[in-house]
């Protein structure tokens, strides 16, 4: 993997890319070799055609296609659900250790951490969106607001949440969208105009330092009013299961808590994942991607501390409801998720990859441990849901019942399964496109120092962003 | 049963009125279900039709996905005041409720419950509160009152209002065994109903707890919130899947809270959290629940328990009485005598 020019190439072939406009937006991601692109892309449309195909058949079947039962309610949806907000939640905090609490090593990351979130949450929504036996009455939430119900919160804070974080993605990249636009033809300028939503570019060095300067503000704003948003989301969906006294597994304030800190660790995770494959291969790269899996590990570890807490207390208090969960979990129907998916991919794997000496200079490695967590993640979402189920309410009720719909016991049926690896690959398609496209990685103020050239727009344009830029500092150029 | 006949007259008009003309066939109804049934309560089953299944055609499949769409963008909005199942309901109180003979010594128990009910019907219905009384020493284990609920409501495989849970006790030799029915206990702080995002689920002025189908978005949280497993959810599957018509007793309408909705493709009830409701549309007119009804042990008692002259309030006065899980503090209306 390499670029298809480096900045110096850029530099000295000055003016090259007037002439072939594309050029200088290839060079701002990495470019992989065309097997692999054709690879990806190819066995992502494939995977997106068979979610397709899943949510179709599930639409027009209703809930009768799942393994769910009446006392196993929330399954693998739910799961992968509570799994993408996670890892949006996680991803957005992670952000607001750049933008806010100023961890400014990490900046490089920032942008992809944000739009990482932004796909993640709106994988999420899809997913809790199927899982409702009438999916095209989910607006009957906005009209019918239950106060009491954390789910109903939760849709609200959702709302709040993708606001924010559409709103500090776009401040971040509005200046580098509004030169790609100038800078690109054909259907990438239009992409490029239609996500700039008509911000124009700054016209010199002067004015860009001070749009850039205002974006920063306004995003350490809005950051700030995201993380009390961001731990609503997922402190919030951990309560949408924490306040059910139904289910002891789930009753406990730690419940919330383990939700955050493990969406930290899949967030970081995630970051890793990116930063260490696709991140931007320049001399901070190693770095960056190092002081994420480090994060990573961090977070693994205080959620691992917590879990722990968590089954020594279910374990010693010996209650029945909730031990049989975590025999379940540590014995039962529940191991292989448990000891394999949450233990060995989700903990063990990414602490050696991110510890052993062999392993931990290389981003390659780092970046797999990342993988190996993002996976292991799915698996601690699963055993955070599922288990809770299978505790009869009341002894002897999975027994009165010999329905097929009334077993206690839940694996995901064909179309479930389907429909959640062709679903996240819908979302992970546009979310690559989008990766590719956006300027995540570009330098701020890149064009300026590369180029002593002003930017290339008519004199009209600049004649008038200058006077409006003289009259009004404090506002945003507009032409 | 004569006493009956202008229930049934109007049980008969509400479905006549409350099915769909498309499905007026000349398939007959398999049987005049009302006349088998004992005290005669069933309403005449609306004439279905045998609707072969796994063939949908792709015009069929996509005007179902459409009429799905429409519904669920115009019928709920003009069905979203939260009370509409109420209202469904009381348009029946103005019945007249049957007489009944003057009590005698010896006679049924539930003679005297049905004469407490419609002392209980004559108060606004804000000063009853319904209660059900299981006698656990006399209940044998028969799962007459799972089956009876399912043919009264209609319910679907996967779909029970009233199990019977069994219990072994001892080991062997010396082994016992214990039954346990129970229906939605209609929690008097029901767990179920605060968690509901869309407030589809709420406790009616009379204690009972209820769903509203038009309003529910089936996300099963009411479902994971009962502490009793007393919630199914309708995943749209019928006795006849594997056969090759649907068959008629499929069809029947389900005369839950008045409502005499037919299960049919994705509509409501299908994809909705559906849960015992005391009969609530039986003892608004004068009729126990069907699980009192049928209960061969008369081991379930039924009445309001805002009356101290009702039977109900008598049994739960005693010392033997007890409640599920009581230390979570749901309140249970279901009394349990041991
Ligand atoms: S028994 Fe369950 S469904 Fe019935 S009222 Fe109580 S919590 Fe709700
Ligand atoms: S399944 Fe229906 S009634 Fe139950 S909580 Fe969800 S929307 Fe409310």
């Amino acid at each position: 993997m390499e670029y298809n020019l480096t900045s110096d190439e850029v530099a000295q072939q000055s003016g090259a890319w007037r002439t072939h406009p594309n050029t200088i937006v290839h060079q701002l991601t990495v470019a992989q070799p065309r097997w692999m692109q054709i690879l990806f892309y190819g066995g992502l449309t494939l995977l997106s055609i068979i979610g397709l195909i899943a949510l179709g058949v599930r639409l027009l079947e209703g809930l009768r296609i799942t393994a769910l039962t009446s006392p196993m309610g929330w399954g693998m949806w739910v799961a992968v659900y509570i799994y993408f907000i996670g890892l949006s939640a996680g991803s957005f905090l992670l952000s607001t250790l750049i933008y806010v609490f100023g961890m400014e090593q990490y900046e490089k990351a920032g942008r992809m951490a944000l739009l990482s979130a932004l796909f993640a949450l709106m994988a999420g929504m899809l997913f809790v969106w199927i899982d409702l036996g009438h999916p095209w009455r989910f607006w009957h939430v906005f009209t019918r607001w239950n106060y009491t119900s954390v789910l109903a919160w939760e849709v609200i804070a959702y709302g709040f949440y993708i606001t924010v974080l559409a709103s500090e993605l776009w401040l971040l990249m509005r200046c580098d969208l509004a030169d790609l636009a100038l800078r690109t033809t054909g259907w990438r300028q239009i992409f490029y105009r239609v996500v700039s939503l008509g911000f124009r570019c700054p016209q010199n060095q002067n004015q860009y330092q001070y749009c850039h300067t205002q974006s920063m503000q306004r995003v350490k704003t809005l950051g700030m009013i995201g993380v009390p948003v961001a731990i609503i989301v997922h402190g919030g969906t951990g309560s949408i299961f924490a306040v059910v006294l139904a289910k002891p597994y789930w009753y406990s304030g730690l419940f919330p808590i383990i939700f955050l800190v493990s969406a930290l660790a899949s967030g970081a995770a995630l970051m890793t994942f990116l930063y260490g494959f696709f991140g931007r291969k320049d001399e901070d790269h190693f770095a960056i991607t190092r002081g994420l899996a480090n994060l990573m590990i961090l977070f693994i570890g205080i959620d691992l501390i917590l879990i722990t807490a968590e089954f020594l207390v279910g374990l010693y208090g010996n209650i029945p409801e909730h031990r049989e969960v975590y025999h379940a979990l540590l014995f039962g129907q529940f191991r292989y998720t448990f000891w394999v998916g949450q233990m060995l991919f989700g903990i063990l794997i990414p602490i050696l990859l991110v510890t052993l000496p062999r392993m931990r200079h290389n981003t390659f490695w780092l970046g797999l441990g990342g993988l190996s967590a993002v996976i292991g993640i799915v698996a601690v979402r699963f055993n955070l849901v599922v288990p809770a189920y299978i505790v009869p309410m009341l002894p002897g009720l999975d027994h009165a019942i010999n329905e097929a719909r009334w077993a206690h016991s839940y694996f995901p049926s064909f179309w479930e399964l389907a429909s959640s690896i062709g679903g996240v690959a819908l979302v992970v398609l546009p979310f690559s496109i989008a990766f590719r496209l956006l300027p995540l990685f570009h330098e701020i103020g890149e064009q300026f120092k590369e180029t002593a050239d002003p930017m290339p727009v008519t004199p009209e344009q600049s004649r008038v962003v200058d006077q409006q830029f003289q009259q009004d500092p404090g506002g945003v150029p507009n032409v | 049963m004569e006493k009956y006949a202008r229930q049934r007259e109007v049980w008969d008009r509400m479905a006549d009125a409350f099915q769909p003309t498309e499905s007026q066939t000349s398939v007959e109804p398999l049987a005049d279900r009302s006349g088998k049934a004992g005290v005669g309560t069933q309403p005449t089953p609306p004439k279905a039709q045998a609707t072969p299944i796994n063939l949908v055609g792709r015009r069929e499949a996509l005007q179902h996905m459409t009429q799905n769409v429409l519904a669920g963008l115009t019928l709920a909005l003009w069905s979203s005041q939260p009370r509409a199942v109420e209202a469904a309901a009381s348009e029946l109180e103005a019945l007249e409720l049957p007489e009944l003979p003057p009590p005698q010594p010896g006679e049924d128990v539930l003679m005297r419950m049905m004469r407490d009910l419609q002392r209980a019907l004559a108060k606004p219905k804000e000063q009853r509160h319904w209660v059900m009384v299981i006698d656990l020493r006399k209940c044998v284990g028969c799962h007459a009152c799972t089956i009876a609920c399912v043919t009264e409501n209609a319910l679907p495989p996967g779909v029970l209002y009233r199990p019977v849970m069994e219990e072994e006790v001892g080991t062997y030799p010396h082994v016992a065994r214990r039954f346990l029915p129970r229906p939605c206990l209609q929690c008097g702080n029901p767990p179920c109903v605060p968690v509901c995002p869309v407030h589809a689920t709420w406790k009616g002025a009379d204690g009972i707890v209820v769903i509203d189908y038009d309003a529910c978005i089936g996300c099963r949280y009411c479902i994971t919130a009962c502490p009793y497993g007393a919630r199914s959810f309708d995943f749209g599957e019928h006795h006849s899947d594997n056969a090759p018509h649907r068959a008629e007793y499929d069809m029947v309408a389900s005369p839950e809270y008045g409502q005499f909705r037919q299960r049919q493709g994705q509509q409501s009830p299908v994809g909705n959290a559906r849960k015992c409701h005391f009969c609530k549309h039986r003892i608004e007119k004068g009729m126990l629940p069907q699980c009192v009804t049928t209960c061969i042990g008369r081991a379930t008692f039924f009445g309001d328990a805002n009356d101290s002259a009702n039977l109900v309030s008598e049994l739960i006065a005693s010392p033997n009485v007890m409640r599920l899980k009581e230390e979570l503090g749901t309140e249970p209306s279901a009394y349990y005598l041991v």
